[in-house]
């Protein structure tokens, strides 16, 4: 009954601290839908039509229309077609404007026909030894299209789009070839009605994320920051709870809780189980605004698997693990400025290294290993899991038994603090 | 008259201090007595009172309350110990009738019978009609009145008093010294006092021990130590004993 009656108190000091309240539930709604919404362009960068392209089509016939067609159809690319000369079509991607430039020169398509039909010709008279007839009037060679990149391109990013482009040209060139083809055999054989030849790619590659337990998920910027900010928020529970316990040490309840028998255990683990079911509703508020509220905005609707028990259990031991880790910044600071410092810091830290503002997919290799080190990470990895990987418990409870020990250590560590302090 | 506490030959050294806190102690607080604890700033009553509360272990000696120690009844010695601090350890955010509650029933208080003993200590110091108030509109001598009854619902053998009216005004004063007299009349409660204020102290206290730089430099009845002092109040006493140096650290 004394635990009972330590909640109710914990309760009662919490909801009636307006500035505690406000920390915790409405910050990290407020960065959920800030972060998210500024995310939201770069994670859609990899998966949808983003990618400011300019256009300049002095050709007007089959290449520019096929390169067009083909660079839209890929949804990769937002397109805007222009007519200027390349002095400015470089300064406008200089600039930042688009993230690619392409000129297609004037006649592009016809000397392309042309060259196509003299190679056609060159092949089919080689069957008959007969060279004289063709007559090469054009520096194929001078046949370029001219790619502006702005400087700031990665280099895999720009050797993916070179690639995609120099794929869309190679296409353009064999549909020229089999037309020629198709007219010089036509010359040969006047009243035969050949089918058209099929140019389309005879292998196709099918791709798909490997995701567990068949789950077609696709990461976007609402299924890393709802789930991401929740923990920070969560592990953001250090700096009121730390506050409440060095309140209670500096005015002196601490002091006479400490003089009564058995019950200073009894508070603390009241304020513990508080903070944790405050942290699970923080959770269920976070999902709400991932389910109902970033949809209103124009994002994507959070996606939260199938397994919402084990959703709980993951926001239950990162609970814990905050919990303990307010405990711990409360047992060892000294006054209320320090603690705020101190748990502000190491949680801003912890996130940091985490993959709460960055995700660690996108990390460097060496910041990967460091990651693994911070329990936002844990518990982020575990949510990852059910969110994208449809992960089961099996597979996420490496991840939990490691936010029980950081736990079970903070706990540890503040008991023999807190003894250590009152020996000396 | 029959010993509630025995304090023998106690020692408290904090880890890399230069001098003990405590520094080898003993005196006897009678049953049903007021017993004064009297001494300049640092000169060891915090360190003693933490240890007579369970909260520090002593380096050497023993404190035996009731014929137990906290070394071995723990629990027990915490049952029969009310501690009022100096300061004001209420949360100024819950109503005074919050307040004691909750610390009523930590120390395991029936609801029924805690409601009442609020009731009752609440109209005894003239606190009633303001029980539904947060603590953070209170007044400092109210607030002070309320720290005494948050020590004394569990109806304690024994009563620290960590300078219980400093800061307030001379009613709340009065209301207070007075309600600590009726209870060591009426109920034969021990009380263990600490102020600075020597007028209060010789008025209030059967008895009273001086101690300073962490040793005890006197002690035994209140008029004794006057007169054997060849002193007109224990104003004089204590500054005859203790001088006129300043206690800075």
């Amino acid at each position: 009954m004394k635990l009972f009656y330590s909640i109710i108190k914990e309760y009662k000091v919490l909801t009636r601290d307006r500035a505690g309240l406000a920390i915790t539930f409405l910050m990290p709604t407020v960065l959920i839908l800030i972060i998210t919404l500024i995310q939201d362009t770069t994670f859609r960068s990899v998966s949808e039509a983003s990618v400011p392209l300019l256009i300049i089509d002095r050709d007007n016939d089959s290449v520019g229309k096929y390169l067009e067609k083909s660079l839209t159809s890929s949804k990769f690319f937002a397109i805007t077609k222009k007519s200027m000369t390349n002095e400015q079509a470089k300064n406008e991607v200089a600039h930042g404007s688009y993230l690619i430039g392409i000129v297609i020169p004037e006649k592009t398509s016809e000397n392309l026909r042309t060259k196509s039909t003299q190679r056609i010709s060159k092949l089919l008279n080689s069957f008959t030894n007969d060279s004289v007839n063709v007559i090469e009037t054009i520096d194929t060679n001078k046949l370029e299209l001219l790619l502006y990149f702005d400087p700031i391109t990665k280099l895999s990013f720009k050797t993916t789009i070179g690639n995609s482009i120099s794929s869309i040209i190679s296409q353009i060139e064999l549909q020229s070839m089999a037309l020629s083809l198709k007219e010089k055999m036509q010359e040969t054989f006047p009243y035969a009605t050949p089918q058209k030849l099929e140019t389309t790619a005879l292998v196709s590659t099918k791709e798909e994320y490997a995701s567990y337990n068949n789950s077609t998920i696709i990461p976007n910027s609402v299924q890393h920051n709802v789930p991401a900010w929740t923990l920070f928020a969560m592990f953001f529970i250090c700096i009121p709870l730390a506050g409440n316990i060095i309140k209670e040490r500096e005015d002196g309840s601490a002091f006479r809780l400490l003089t009564m028998p058995g019950s200073y255990l009894v508070v603390i683990l009241g304020k513990m189980l508080t903070y944790i079911t405050v942290s699970l509703i923080q959770f269920g508020l976070m999902l709400c605004v991932g389910l109902y509220v970033l949809p209103l905005l124009g994002l994507p609707q959070l996606n939260v698997g199938n397994n919402i028990l084990l959703l709980f259990l993951v926001a239950f031991s990162a609970g814990l693990a905050a919990t303990g880790f307010g405990l711990l910044v409360g047992t060892v600071s000294t006054s209320h400025d320090q603690a705020s410092l101190f748990g502000a810091v190491f949680v801003i830290i912890l996130a940091a290294i985490g993959g709460i503002w960055v995700p660690t997919f996108v990390m460097p290799e060496v910041m990967k290993q460091i990651s693994i080190i911070s329990p936002l990470n844990w518990g982020l990895d575990a949510f990852y899991g059910i969110f994208l990987r449809n992960f089961g418990f099996k597979e996420i409870y490496p991840n939990l038994i490691r936010l029980w020990l950081f736990f079970l250590a903070t706990l540890t560590a503040s008991y023999y603090y807190q003894k250590f302090v009152r020996m000396r | 008259m029959e010993a509630f506490v025995e304090v023998k030959h106690l020692l408290k050294k904090h880890k890399n201090a230069t001098r003990p806190a405590v520094n080898d102690i003993s005196f006897l607080i009678d049953k049903g007595s007021v017993f004064g604890l009297l001494g300049p700033n640092g000169a060891g009553k915090t360190t003693f009172i933490s240890m007579l509360c369970g909260l520090f272990c002593p380096t050497d000696g023993s404190i035996i309350i009731n014929g137990k120690t906290h070394h071995t009844h723990n629990k027990e010695c915490k049952q029969i110990i009310g501690v009022v601090p100096q300061e004001i350890a209420l949360y100024p955010k819950l109503t005074v009738w919050e307040n004691l509650m909750f610390i009523g029933r930590m120390y395991g208080i029936k609801s029924a019978d805690l409601k009442k003993r609020i009731a009752d200590n609440l109209e005894i110091l003239g606190l009633n009609e303001a029980a539904h108030q947060k603590i953070i509109s209170y007044s400092g001598g109210m607030k002070r009145r309320v720290n005494l009854i948050a020590g004394l619902l569990h109806n304690p053998q024994l009563l620290i008093l960590d300078e219980p009216t400093v800061g307030v005004d001379v009613q709340s004063k009065q209301a207070i010294i007075d309600r600590l007299k009726k209870l060591n009349l009426d109920f034969g409660m021990t009380i263990l006092y600490t102020s600075h204020h020597l007028d209060e102290a010789e008025d209030f206290c059967s008895h009273i021990a001086i101690i300073d730089e962490g040793k005890l430099i006197t002690q035994g009845k209140t008029e004794q130590l006057i007169s054997d002092n060849h002193c007109k109040s224990i104003e004089e006493v204590y500054l005859k004993i203790t001088g006129n140096k300043f206690r800075d650290k």
